[in-house]
């Protein structure tokens, strides 16, 4: 069931959405995009929509399969945009039979409004009380008006000013707003349609009816072993987090260091996950906290400052980059103070870091100064004119200070991997219809990849075709509702991918072969690029900045040498 | 142990960081090896055993112990089964047929 909220008229409608059927995630919400919005809307025009999509497995308690998936045009790529967030709302939504909710329209008057979701249907409430709230206190006031138990998703400052690198804060299991629907700035469409927050409350939800529920039990049993068989997703990530990805990439020579300087920091193992364990365990803290109900890898953490009181939590690898590395920051208690500054304000990590590396290439702070550029960032959360500057994302930033070297695609900041150390990565910055966004080319399976020997991550051979099949396999999979990171045990246990394809099929009677399920990956990387087309995103911007073609990155020394034409190659099918 | 010209760097991540705090060894760690040797030998001489270690990155390039070549000077990170997402291949770790 889809509902249909105008924020014009305060309205609510019911909608079957019988030609949605098939579709969930990321294939849904991008196909409301493209089927509703004019590509030539403006992103914070009435014209413009909100899309909040449950995906095929949300609500059947699936192994990691907890994700839901927000759309709209976005204000930050001027493109399609979805962003895919963990925390309890997924679930909720699917055990209410909830497939979308599309916001729609612009408020006639300046107010608040939270959306209520429940199992007696959606209503529009003004609630004055918690504008201009940061996101912690607002989801603080609403657990106290709606129960603690209830899914918020909120937007903060960031949201309410409409800067273009807002995000979407997600609760997680124990109601702490620290998930991020972060990309593409989908905060500020929230913002311009005067929605504050959407409430999820599923008691007295109906059981969920499955077409065979032995086979979906049989097929999530395999996902089951498999992540609990692999290394990876059972032992690495519940101890490390993402965040074990700072010393590796810095090693590998590809973590961007002092606004893409150099792929090696000095700081790494201060950062790191290695690091970030050891405090977990010293303060009290977590690691191998699961965000979503139903994950078994458990990547997420809680993270507590020097006196034993939460900082943050979902201290991601990305958000250790950008904020650390990126900065030349090696503080990780500075690091955490500035995820928390973002999570409260509402702006993407990925982009604040990298608007903020601009700004100290610019002369605005000095790299490694993790004061200074705490300080910076409380002028997000103030809207002051340099706040909304950085707020607007690292590629107005760069405009704006005048500065050469921006790392953003189509407007949208480049993530921790440098793309001259590691190419088949920005082969996917380059060419996804998402601007440059690591987890486009996420999911990776050996048993659907076709490319032949090793990939050398310096050289350029075969990077275009590996960029090719690992965005595919990221579109099905974004689509399932699974979190990405069961892609790390699909990798190496075919098992687990048959097990992905028969709960699928058996949630809803199908008989569909993993070749149509990636079959309606490429479908949806085709629409979405067309959508971009009328929205008058030229090809030619499938492309990297120059400065990754010319400047050399220590210590490899390597640019980034892709040529054009092959890159065009990527959507080859 | 010792930094002399014949010596190379070795620094150990995850799990092997775990490993080299109990062994009371410093990450880096520097260890004279006189002349080149493969990853497997390094790996026996540290007494690593191999199922530990999934690849080496020698000076920044990833490669498993038993194609790996190490020459004094080199800079060597042991990483153990584990390293997440597409990175096992987008690095180079993995082989895909
Ligand atoms: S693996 Fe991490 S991101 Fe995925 S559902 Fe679990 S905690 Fe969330």
């Amino acid at each position: 069931m889809f509902y249909r909220v105008n924020m014009g008229t305060l309205t609510v409608t019911k909608e079957a959405g019988d030609q949605y059927q098939g579709l969930g995630g990321r294939a849904l919400s991008s196909k409301l995009v493209e089927t509703e919005v004019d590509p030539t809307a403006h992103p914070l025009g009435e014209k413009n929509k909100l899309i909040f999509a449950t995906s095929l497995l949300s609500g059947t308690g699936a192994p990691n399969g907890g994700r839901m998936s927000l759309g709209a045009k976005s204000p930050l790529t001027e493109g399609i945009k979805e962003s895919n967030v963990g925390g309890a709302m997924g679930m909720k939504l699917g055990r209410l039979g909830v497939r979308g909710i599309i916001f729609e329209g612009l408020p006639q008057k300046d107010s608040c409004y939270v959306v209520k979701v429940s199992a007696d249907g959606v209503v529009v409430e003004e609630m004055p009380q918690i504008k201009g709230l940061d996101i912690y206190a607002a989801v603080a006031k609403m657990q106290e008006k709606y129960g603690e138990k209830v899914a918020i998703a909120c937007i903060g400052t960031a949201g309410e000013n409409k800067m273009a690198a807002a995000c979407v804060g997600f609760t997680d299991m124990e109601g702490a707003p620290t998930r991020q629907a972060g990309r593409g700035g989908l905060g500020a469409v929230m913002g311009s349609k005067g929605i504050k927050a959407v409430v999820v409350d599923d008691s007295g939800a109906e059981k969920l009816v499955f077409a065979d529920e032995a086979a979906y039990r049989a097929g999530a049993k395999k996902l089951a072993n498999a992540l609990m068989a692999h290394p990876v997703t059972s032992q690495a990530l519940p101890a490390y987090g993402t965040d074990v990805l700072v010393n590796i990439l810095s090693e590998a020579g590809g973590l961007p260091t002092r606004s893409f300087s150099s792929g090696r920091f000095e700081g790494a193992n201060d950062i790191g996950g290695e690091t970030m364990a050891a405090v977990n365990k010293e303060r009290g803290g977590k690691s191998g906290h699961g965000c979503s109900p139903g994950c078994m890898i458990r990547c997420s953490n809680i993270y507590k400052d020097k006196k034993g009181a939460v900082l943050t939590g979902g201290f991601e690898y990305e958000s250790v980059w950008s904020l650390g590395a990126n900065l030349g920051i090696n503080d990780l208690d500075d690091v955490a103070m500035m995820n928390r500054l973002c999570d409260d304000y509402g702006v993407d990590t990925i982009d604040m870091g990298v608007a903020l590396g601009i700004a100290m290439e610019a002369g605005l702070a000095k790299f490694g100064d993790g004061k200074a550029a705490i300080a910076l960032l409380q002028e997000v959360g103030k809207a002051s004119p340099l706040g909304r500057i950085l707020g607007a994302g690292a590629a107005i930033t760069g405009k704006v200070f005048g500065m050469r070297r921006v790392a953003a695609v189509k407007g949208q900041a480049i993530p921790a991997y440098d793309p001259r150390a590691v190419k088949g990565q920005g082969v996917t910055y380059a060419t996804s219809p998402m601007g440059a966004d690591h987890t486009a080319g996420y999911a990776v399976a050996t048993n659907i990849l076709s490319v032949g020997g090793k990939v050398d991550p310096l050289g350029a051979e075969g990077q275009v075709d590996l960029s090719r099949n690992l965005q595919i396999a990221t579109a099905f999979v974004d689509s399932t509702g699974l979190c990405l990171f069961v892609a790390f045990a699909i990798l190496d246990i075919a098992e687990g991918l048959e097990g992905i394809v028969e709960m699928c099929n058996a949630r809803y009677g199908w008989n569909k072969s993993v070749d149509e399920y990636l079959e309606m990956g490429k479908q949806l990387l085709r629409e979405e690029r067309l959508f971009n087309k009328k929205a008058g995103i030229a090809e030619g911007s499938d492309d990297l900045p120059d400065f990754f073609r010319t400047e050399k990155l220590p210590p490899h020394n390597t640019v980034f040498d892709i040529p054009k034409e092959e890159l065009n190659k990527v959507f080859n099918f | 142990m010792s930094t002399g010209k014949q010596a190379i760097e070795i620094r150990f991540f995850m799990f092997l960081a775990e490993l080299c705090k109990e062994r009371g060894w410093t990450s880096p760690m520097s260890l004279e090896i006189g002349q080149d040797i493969t990853g497997d030998e390094l790996l026996a001489r540290l007494d690593i055993p191999a199922e530990r270690v999934e690849v080496l990155l020698v000076n920044g390039k990833a490669v498993w112990p038993s194609a790996a070549l190490i020459q004094p000077g080199d800079r060597v990170a042991l990483l153990p089964p584990g390293t997440p997402g597409p990175y096992r291949v987008l690095l180079g770790f993995k082989k895909l047929n």
